[in-house]
């Protein structure tokens, strides 16, 4: 199949493996990518806060976004081969704010240009953190909604 | 005890806390409270003052009420409503340059009315333990007397 030629300005993403679907982000929103580690739990914490690490002298809470998203989280053994995606703060928030994601396995790059089709209704997870789903190659990627995950991690 | 610098260590279960000096605490020994042996309710232990006496309660790791024996000393916080009391397994104060804090607030809903329970970590490398929000303490504790 012939590709298709750019239609917009070329986007470097990361694509960001989950349990059972895969997001696509900016890569400009990752700050670093790195192995598990011991977390702290936090008592009373939401059930899709997985845990609190330690990263450059900052706390970063740790998210399972597949728990927010109502699929099925990763088990134990998929975390420990997995990785620790720690994202910039969302915008408005504080400079320290920097949250992670665990995810299942090395982010890898893509770059969006336009030219990949919007995924079909069919294909489309129906969740509000999901803005858009976008056909890169054979996959259907996600792109995640940060208003709406901006408001469900920091409501007041 | 009133410096905000200055922080003291709770032993819960398994799990460390900090709580800050800003809201003055007392800590009492455990042969200085009256322990309440009953089974029913969430009440350790009692400090009597006068005609007053304030509960302590003692917690796990989760936070969530526990009963157990082996505890020697309880933390009591001011507060302006009723002062409140938390059992812990240990109690250390630490040197004041030993304990850079971090801001950091949970993400999402915060669990009591005033709001997250913390509000700091102390990061050592990958380690972290959370710090006390002192007023949300002392209103998820005075909770747990509501509970009963």
């Amino acid at each position: 199949m012939k590709p298709r030629a750019p239609a917009g300005p070329r986007l470097h993403s990361l694509e960001i493996p989950l349990k059972g679907l895969t997001l696509i982000v900016p890569s400009a929103s990752v700050a670093e990518v790195i192995n598990p580690i011991d977390m702290t739990p936090v008592p009373f914490g939401e059930p899709w806060l997985k845990g609190v690490i330690g990263w450059r002298t900052l706390a970063v809470p740790v998210i399972s976004l597949e728990v927010l998203l109502g699929t099925a989280p990763p088990a134990l053994p998929e975390i420990v081969k997995g990785k620790i995606v720690i994202f910039y703060p969302l915008n408005g928030r504080k400079e320290w704010e920097f949250y992670a994601l665990l995810v299942t396995a090395e982010p890898r790059p893509q770059v969006v240009d336009g030219s990949q089709s919007v995924a079909g209704q069919s294909e489309f997870l129906e969740s509000p953190y999901i803005a858009a789903g976008l056909r890169i190659g054979e996959q259907t990627m996600f792109v995640p909604d940060l208003n709406k995950l901006r408001k469900m991690f920091y409501p007041t | 005890m009133a410096d905000p610098n200055q922080y003291l260590r709770l032993k819960l279960g398994d799990a460390n806390f900090l709580l800050p000096g800003v809201p003055g605490f007392v800590i009492e020994q455990r042969e200085h409270l009256v322990v309440d042996k009953s089974s029913a309710g969430n009440v350790a232990a009692w400090r009597t003052m006068q005609a007053t006496r304030v509960p302590a309660y003692c917690l796990d790791a989760a936070l969530r009420v526990s009963r157990h024996a082996r505890w020697q000393r309880a933390v009591f916080l001011d507060a302006a409503s009723q002062a409140v009391g938390l059992v812990a397994d240990e109690v250390e104060l630490l040197p004041r340059a030993e304990t850079v804090i971090a801001p950091f607030i949970p993400p999402g809903s915060p669990p009591t009315r005033v709001g997250p329970l913390f509000s700091g970590a102390w990061v050592t490398g990958n380690r972290v333990v959370l710090v006390f929000d002192p007023p949300a303490l002392v209103a998820y504790l005075q909770s747990l007397g509501e509970a009963r």
